[in-house]
């Protein structure tokens, strides 16, 4: 017979992350990035950012999606529930999102300025808005998983999904899109600091919500996810990218191989970021053992 | 009317026979299993093995049913808590809010065949014609609710009426295990819960299971204490 280890000891999730758990973790990553982008997107009005934004979450958040799921031609009833259930009202935000930003597009492109084209643009606006938060109230409405259970996960989810956006903005830019530079990378600047500040408070709360969060925490720090953590989120998700954006700031221009340096590494924490949120998020055990 | 059952800890022989019973019942493929038996040893350098008979809570406010974006988790008006699976996706968020990990998804690894590459047994080949099971769905305990149904149709009552008594509770050589109404005060799994003083799993949840416990080994306390250096060792028995 089986021996269910599990149910004695704390056991982390493995479902949204291990094996096929990987395309939802890519997914919701594409969700803050793509939605952060748009939302840049409108901010400087660069056309080129929203479609790219549109096809991060119409083909990279929606295919992968898609692949995750294990019956995926039965996907149309994953919107049944939006009552209840924080998934399905996703779904229907980046539906949504894929309409209303497609419309929004077509009339950018073809008729710019009009009346209806604001209305689509404050309408896939809010839907961005909404792509981009939605994966932290998924997350932290699971109670069985303290440390997701904070308020201040989808805040997170946001700032990193807006700093995300303003990294491929600059490169936007750069590649001779419609973006104001300077003004990207001072959006970044503050964005990395406030990020870094916000995921510092996130740890240091969850290690005080019950023994769980506090191992989650450890797992992270000290663990097998250490190396995912201080490489990945903290030296390239902060400190490169803070180095970066300071030497442009203190020194004056720098080359364009350094910034997109910098928005390299900032993607590549974002995704660390996520990966070791959903990786260490455990469980307590099943049957408690009195010592 | 709420199904419950109380799992006298004290009485279980850990024979597994519950486990069979669920598999032929459900004609279970060889990866899946609904009830399980969690053994381990307690008490340093003196333990003792202890059981845990588990299996779907069938919540009454559960986080399974809240959180399944398709409807295809539902609860009953007896409480039960079933999966409609014509309907569900496979998202496994129900896998993921569940807090006592009682849900599994069949994957393709799971449902590999008593004996994978050969001509199936005829135990297999009845059990696709009588409990078809879904790859890239989710699954879990049900209380035999075909059970209950049918013998309630017929008359009976479930937990005294075999055949309208989950089969893991029939099969039970010990009788530790017990079904009933929880909402009928003199029903034999209440008057167990009110005499005996049985518990719940993770009581901090709020989601008010259906399964109670009575313990005469192992304690249950909010917050547990597990060193990393002493990690409790499950036991083959």
């Amino acid at each position: 017979m089986e021996i269910h280890e599990w149910m004695i000891n704390y056991t982390r999730q493995t479902e949204w992350i291990d094996r096929r758990g990987i395309f939802l973790w890519i997914a919701f990553y594409a969700g803050g990035l793509g939605g952060g982008l748009y939302l840049v997107s409108l901010y400087f009005n660069s056309l080129l950012g929203m479609f790219i934004s549109w096809l991060i979450i119409a083909v990279v958040k929606g295919g992968t999606h898609l692949v995750y799921l294990g019956k995926p031609l039965r996907f149309w009833r994953i919107v049944l529930r939006p009552n209840s259930s924080w998934l399905a009202r996703g779904i229907i935000f980046v539906l949504t999102f894929v309409v209303f930003a497609l419309i929004q597009l077509a009339f950018s492109y073809w008729l710019p300025g009009t009346a209806i084209e604001i209305v689509f643009k404050v309408l896939a606006g809010i839907s961005a808005l909404a792509v981009t938060v939605y994966t932290g109230f998924v997350l932290n409405t699971v109670k069985a998983v303290p440390f997701w259970n904070s308020t201040m996960l989808p805040l997170l989810f946001v700032l990193c999904g807006i700093l995300g956006g303003f990294g491929l903005s600059v490169i936007i830019g750069l590649s001779g899109g419609n973006v104001d530079i300077h003004a990207a990378e001072t959006g970044s600047r503050w964005l990395l600091i406030a990020n870094a500040l916000l995921i510092a408070i996130y740890l240091i709360a969850a290690a005080h919500r019950e023994t769980t969060g506090k191992k989650s925490v450890m797992e992270q720090m000290r663990g097998n996810l250490a190396p995912v953590f201080w490489i990945g989120i903290v030296t390239l998700g902060i400190i490169i990218p803070l180095v970066i954006a300071f030497s442009s700031y203190f020194v004056g221009d720098i080359s364009s191989a350094m910034i997109i340096t910098g928005v390299i590494c900032e993607i590549i924490g974002g995704l660390a970021l996520r990966y070791c949120v959903l990786k260490a998020g455990a469980y307590k055990p099943l049957v408690a053992i009195a010592s | 009317m709420r199904w419950g059952m109380v799992v006298d800890l004290t009485k279980c022989i850990r024979c597994y026979a519950c486990i069979a019973a669920c598999r032929i019942e459900h004609f279970l493929p060889i990866g899946m299993s609904w009830p399980r038996l969690v053994a381990m040893e307690t008490g340093g350098d003196h333990p003792t093995v202890s059981t845990y008979s588990v299996r779907c809570n069938q919540c009454h406010d559960a986080p399974c049913v809240e959180v399944c974006p398709t409807g295809a988790t539902y609860q009953r008006e007896d409480g039960i808590i079933a999966i409609d699976q014509d309907k569900c996706v496979g998202c496994r968020y129900c896998i993921i809010a569940c807090p006592y990990q009682n849900r599994t998804f069949l994957s393709k690894d799971k449902d590999k065949g008593f004996f994978p590459g050969r001509v199936e047994t005829d135990f297999e080949k009845a059990g696709k014609k009588l409990y078809r099971h879904q790859v890239g769905t989710t699954e879990k305990c049900n209380f035999c609710a075909e059970r209950i149904d049918a013998g309630l149709a017929k008359g009976l009552k479930p937990g005294i009426d075999r055949d309208a008594t989950p089969a893991c509770v029939n099969t039970c050589p010990a009788q530790a295990l017990t079904f009933g109404d929880l909402d009928d005060p003199e029903s034999e799994v209440s008057r167990l819960i009110r005499e005996k003083g049985a518990f719940q799993l993770h009581p901090e949840y709020d989601t008010d299971p259906s399964v109670y416990f009575i313990d005469g080994k192992i304690g249950y306390s909010d917050e547990p204490e597990i060193k990393d250096d002493s990690r409790q060792e499950p036991v083959r028995t």
